[in-house]
């Protein structure tokens, strides 16, 4: 319990230290961000009401905590350039992003798992070394590339099936189901791949110790056969560990999303961002960076407790010493 | 019985991602090496020898492996493109020729020309000292910010290692993407954005990875009796806690490299990485990528140079991992 409210503490620490270097990053833009904005040409009147508009006339202090104030009572502030509020914009972005993430990840679960496993039970020295340059390559594709190999293979249009939608994303949303579902395979099945086989660098790495472990001579001494006893026993006392490599993965995985996301033309977070940032909608860009720290901390806030969870070594550890 | 054959195949298999027990053997006979010095000056010639000396036999280790002559040689080649290309390229970088563009590979355009009628050849030359660069001061500010953090986290003031091991473990799930993104509000696309935010994100990591072995030496017998001589605190980071480290610090580097080509990429894709005009793999493949539709093949190139790169990499970290595990290697034991 101690250990929550500690960690927490942290959370929300990391997360004002964040804001502050954000709203930092924003302040120091070389050149005025007003005029930058209006225009070459735009009359003064104009960049003068951009620049009220955007508080920037105010005391530095007084635009952080109007900021912060805003966003603790879930305003984030308007958009400069389409006068939408953000918190609406990236809410219809998350409707694409979100899914797509969790498709990706249960690829790369699926994937990662399941030939990392295979990738330890195996005994043919041949598929041992497979599974190695798999795992060895897979996460060595660039997400760009690789979801550009994908448009050729199977894109509608361009690829040699042409079975599948690459670029786009249905203005309906989620009403149209199958067509907003199949505009996904492609970009899930790109950040899915190339996270899975790290994740299986991973399983293969933890499980392989595991199989060496005492845990693992004590089950086949009951009578477990050595894959019942990977599967049933190992599988358990990696888990832990597992989900931490996972959590971390989210991280990482993020940055093929923007990329996949540009490149299939879906309109997410990772485009949003980018957009706004080439139109230099500050006000955009600020709230929705915090809104992607904020969410990472979470991330990795839950892993922290999840692990604690799923490893009662640890949980006996810190009460000893406590 | 079954135990036995399973350890002996585990020797011929690369171990990726944290190999904690594995990590602890090294350290533990690396504590056991440098438990038994004599004089400061005595160790500190010792040390240099086989640091010398060791450099060699690691390097000889790596080539004797089949796919560390791959890393290394990959490794070489781009080194000796980025130099040669510094002073030569096939044609002018700077040449365009409009009513030539995305021509097919000829005698004098060896992989034809890009959609300004520039060679894709030249350009992808000229691209690896970008990205040479990239890799190479990110890992160095990566290397020193890590080092820095790990000091800081064996430190002797509770309240200051206590408070860095938190503040790394909630940082850590912030991504490199973030952090460009971050920068490159004011920075604008820069190399140095690539630079920087690879190197805060690889040192963060680095510094999580390597701190239980610095812990496990920082809290030995031979530091305790260091500083019970006298020494001062940076003396014993810098020759007795340091060095325990550095196997697992340069395995880490070498990975983080190949992520950094990779991270190049995706950022000079979103705009927020090398600037337009300035040469670089990913700059290649982003500007290839806008026409897949008509010239599907031009895209082939640079990722699978940048792919082929980061293999390289990778391979070379896990097999460096291989060879300076001490445990595992008779060669490297001083007698």
């Amino acid at each position: 319990m101690r250990f929550i409210v500690r960690r927490f503490l942290l959370f929300v620490a990391a997360l004002f230290v964040i804001s502050v270097v954000i709203f930092a990053a924003l302040r120091i833009l070389p050149g005025d961000a007003p005029s930058v904005m209006a225009g070459l040409n735009a009359p003064p009147e104009r960049v003068a009401m951009l620049r009220s508009q955007m508080g920037l006339d105010r005391p530095l202090a007084v635009q952080y905590s109007s900021w912060i104030d805003g966003l603790l009572h879930g305003d984030f502030g308007i958009s400069l350039l389409t006068g939408r509020p953000i918190g609406s914009m990236v809410a219809a972005r998350c409707s694409v992003t979100f899914p797509l993430i969790v498709l990706g990840l249960i690829v790369a679960i699926a994937i990662g798992l399941t030939f990392g496993v295979m990738a330890v039970l195996t005994t043919r020295p041949a598929l041992r070394s497979g599974f190695h340059l798999l795992g060895l390559i897979g996460g060595a594709i660039p997400a760009l590339w690789g979801g550009l190999l994908l448009i050729l293979l199977f894109g509608r249009g361009t690829g040699l099936l042409g079975v599948l939608p690459s670029q786009g994303f249905p203005e309906t949303g989620w009403d149209s189901f199958r067509t907003a579902f199949a505009s996904l395979v492609l970009p899930a099945l790109t950040v899915g791949v190339i996270s899975g086989a790290s994740l299986m660098r991973y399983t293969r790495s933890a499980l392989g110790d595991i199989m060496h472990s005492g845990y693992i001579d004590q089950a086949m001494a009951c009578g477990y056969t050595r894959r019942a006893a990977a599967l049933k026993v190992g599988l358990r006392l990696t888990m832990p560990q597992l989900v931490s490599v996972v959590g971390l993965m989210f991280a990482s995985m993020i940055t093929g999303v923007m990329v996949v996301e540009n490149l299939f033309a879906l309109p997410g977070i990772g485009t949003g961002l980018v957009t706004d940032l080439g139109n230099r909608d500050l006000i955009a860009v600020q709230s929705e960076l915090f809104m992607l720290a904020a969410f990472f901390l979470f991330i990795g806030f839950l892993v922290d407790l999840l692990h604690r969870f799923l490893d009662p070594r640890l949980r006996y550890a810190v009460q000893e010493r406590a | 019985m079954m135990m036995r054959n399973d350890s002996h195949n585990r020797a011929e298999e690369y171990q990726t991602g944290t190999d904690l027990s594995d990590m602890r053997q090294g350290a533990v006979s690396s504590v056991e090496r440098s438990a038994n010095q004599p004089s400061k000056r005595a160790a500190k010639d010792r040390e240099n020898v086989a640091l010398g000396r060791g450099f060699a036999v690691v390097l000889r280790l790596i080539w004797k492996r089949g796919e560390g002559k791959f890393a290394l040689t990959v490794m070489t080649s781009w080194v000796a493109i980025s130099l040669i290309s510094l002073f030569w390229t096939p044609q002018s970088l700077w040449k365009t020729d409009g009513y030539q563009v995305w021509a097919k590979p000829s005698a004098t355009q060896w992989l034809g020309t890009d959609g300004i009628g520039a060679d894709v050849f030249s350009w992808l030359m000229a691209g690896a000292r970008t990205d040479l660069f990239i890799a190479v001061a990110s890992v160095i500010f990566a290397g020193i910010l890590g080092v820095l953090l790990i000091s800081i986290m064996v430190s002797r003031n509770s309240a200051l290692s206590n408070g860095s091991v938190v503040a790394v473990d909630a940082l850590i799930s912030i991504p490199t993407i973030l952090i460009a993104l971050i920068l490159a509000v004011p920075m604008g696309a820069s190399v140095m954005v690539v630079v920087l935010a690879c190197g805060i994100g690889y040192g963060l990591n680095l510094a999580r990875v390597a701190r239980p072995e610095a812990l496990l030496a920082a809290n030995s017998d031979y530091v305790g009796s260091a500083l019970s001589y006298g020494a001062s605190g940076f003396s014993v980071m810098l020759h007795h806690i340091l060095p325990n480290v550095m196997p697992t610090v340069m395995v880490q580097l070498s990975l983080s490299a190949g992520t950094a080509v990779l991270a190049e990429s995706g950022l000079t894709y979103l705009g927020i990485g090398v600037p337009s005009g300035v040469p670089s793999w990913g700059h290649s493949l982003a500007t290839s990528v806008k026409l897949i539709d008509v010239y599907p093949l031009s895209a082939l190139w640079p990722g699978l140079i940048v792919t082929i790169v980061a293999v390289a990499l990778n391979i070379f970290g896990d097999v460096l991992r291989d060879t300076t595990d001490p445990s595992s290697n008779p060669e490297l034991r001083r007698s």
